[in-house]
């Protein structure tokens, strides 16, 4: 393996040859400084080379000009580009560019590295290739081949149980979207691929800030697909990354989750899969869910399935762990689970088996909070009472004890020790 | 900050790159400063820009914190928040516990 890397900074330059060289003992790389050294001429051996990391920060430059220019030549091999986060029209403009793959500079890993070279380099160095490289390779040329008008469909981000998720543009202004694929044994499936089209269905009904928005969907030679906005912000899990956020701001964060759960329960509809990967921020902040994925209309048919529970054990309301049927306070219980892990960094409940967590919403009390966020106590209970009839209602109920409770009292402190 | 935030965790294969990323830390530190004496904000975004994406890449998250906040500031061109920040970056850099697991 002969690998080039190409970026200002020596820390980084350090970092990626020592993952290389980890995975790779007998890689060879060339650390290439463009500070020091302006864009390889035509003398410069690129072919000899399996793969280029290039940055988009090049110090003096543009890394998206040097792309362009290093794509042009024949003999040029498959192109990492490094972007920053939150900038993903760089990315959209990397990959239709030429780059190969793309990676977010600040969240890159040891491991995203090594799996995108890996995927880069597999025919040039590596004879056979593992089933899971394989399929992610398919996925890849899958993206590749569905057609979808006035879009550009152009990089595997990442794979759920029910869809492949994709990095696309509008044609016309590099606009950053998500294309989902659903996966085709989704699509054989007759009540999951109608669980899909009525996530379009709901969602198009929503006219809500906090709810994704969907473009558009449709069926491309049996490719299932759907057109959403794409969130630069990231999810909620990675906001948390295992630590509270300050009160403050997860009072924020919670009231703009109810105000999307007052919209989507306005139009008859639950989502029931309230968790921290569902809820998605923009580059202004602001929060939207997404994942309808097995949202289920209050007045459809339950396609669910007499007993089978539907959703993710930890955020689960004991109504739905019964298998009971459900109604919008499902939601509201979900949001309080989802308030408590933002204030103290924790689970409202931890245990070894999903069974074991799930067994706790039925039957075990939550525990109190720190007393550094005594003040929000109430608002928990309330939000999380086993008993549906003493939770709160729905939304506007939430959001009215939010204003009449909570306004007034001054802020915690958001410098609190973290709760670890 | 609260002693926590000092505390770093390096992967040991990575404990003979720290070295010279905590030198080009310091030197970051003093170009900053120099940056803002002469009010030249674009060189002091790009710095905060390369704070942003390598202090991540190492385990300093909070040097990725501080990176955004003088990004944030170049850009809008705020001195009392720069100088802030890189008074806090001093302190970090001064204070920062590194254990290499």
């Amino acid at each position: 393996m002969r690998c080039l890397i190409i970026d200002d900074d020596e820390d980084l330059r350090n970092l990626l040859s020592r993952y290389i060289l980890g995975q790779w003992p007998d890689a060879e790389i060339e650390a290439y400084d463009p500070l020091e050294r302006d864009l390889p001429d035509a003398s410069f051996a690129l072919g000899s080379y399996n793969v280029i990391v290039l940055d988009y920060m090049l110090g003096r430059g543009d890394g998206l000009e040097w792309l362009k220019v290093l794509k042009q030549r024949t003999d040029c091999p498959k192109i990492l580009f490094l972007t920053g986060a939150g900038n993903e029209i760089i990315a959209v403009r990397a990959m239709k560019a030429g780059a190969d793959d793309y990676q977010r500079k600040q969240e890159l890993t040891r491991e995203k590295l090594i799996a995108s070279l890996r995927e880069l380099t597999a025919s040039a160095v590596e004879r056979t290739v593992s089933p899971d490289l394989a399929a992610r390779m398919e996925a890849h040329s899958l993206g590749a081949k569905v057609r979808i008008p006035g879009i550009e469909v152009l990089h595997l981000i990442g794979e759920g149980g029910t869809a492949r998720v994709y990095l696309a543009s509008r044609e016309n202004d590099d606009e950053p979207l998500v294309v989902k694929i659903l996966r085709q044994e989704i699509v054989l499936n007759k009540n999951a691929l109608e669980r899909f089209m009525e996530e379009y269905a709901m969602v198009e009904r929503i006219q809500s800030r906090h709810v994704a928005r969907i473009f558009s969907h449709g069926n491309y030679q049996n490719n299932v697909y759907l057109v959403m906005e794409f969130f630069e912000g990231g999810d909620l899990s990675k906001r948390l990354g295992g630590k509270p956020v300050p009160p403050p701001e997860a009072l924020k964060f919670f009231r703009e989750l109810m105000f999307a759960l007052g919209d989507i329960h306005e139009k008859g509809i639950l989502h029931r899969d309230l968790k921290p990967q569902n809820l998605m921020f923009r580059r202004d902040g602001s929060l939207a869910i997404v994942d309808f994925g097995i949202a289920k209309n209050i007045a459809a048919a339950d396609r669910t399935g007499a007993g089978e529970v539907l959703g993710t054990p930890r955020y689960m309301s004991p109504e739905q762990v019964q298998g009971r049927a459900l109604d919008l306070r499902t939601d509201i219980y979900s949001a309080g689970v989802l308030l408590y892990q933002m204030l103290t960094g924790k689970h409202l409940f931890d245990g070894e088996t999903a069974m074991e967590v799930a067994m706790h919403h039925l039957n075990t009390q939550p525990p109190p909070l720190p007393d550094h966020l005594e003040q929000y106590q109430r608002l928990i209970e309330k939000l999380v009472e086993k008993d549906r009839e003493a939770r709160f209602r729905n939304a506007d109920e939430v959001i009215g004890f939010l204003s009449r409770k909570l306004e007034q009292l001054p802020a915690a402190d958001d410098k609190a020790p973290a709760v670890h | 900050m609260n002693a926590e935030d000092y505390k770093v965790t390096v992967a040991k294969d990575l404990a003979d790159l720290i070295p010279v990323f905590m030198k080009n830390r310091h030197k970051e530190l003093d170009t900053l400063r120099t940056a803002l004496a002469a009010a030249n904000f674009e060189q002091l975004r790009q710095l905060g820009h390369r704070m942003k994406g390598v202090g991540n890449s190492y385990g300093f998250t909070h040097v990725s914190t501080l990176g955004k906040y003088i990004e944030d500031g170049a850009r809008s061109g705020d001195r009392a928040a720069l100088q802030a920040s890189i008074d806090e970056y001093q302190d970090y850099l001064a204070k920062v516990q590194i254990t290499y697991e």
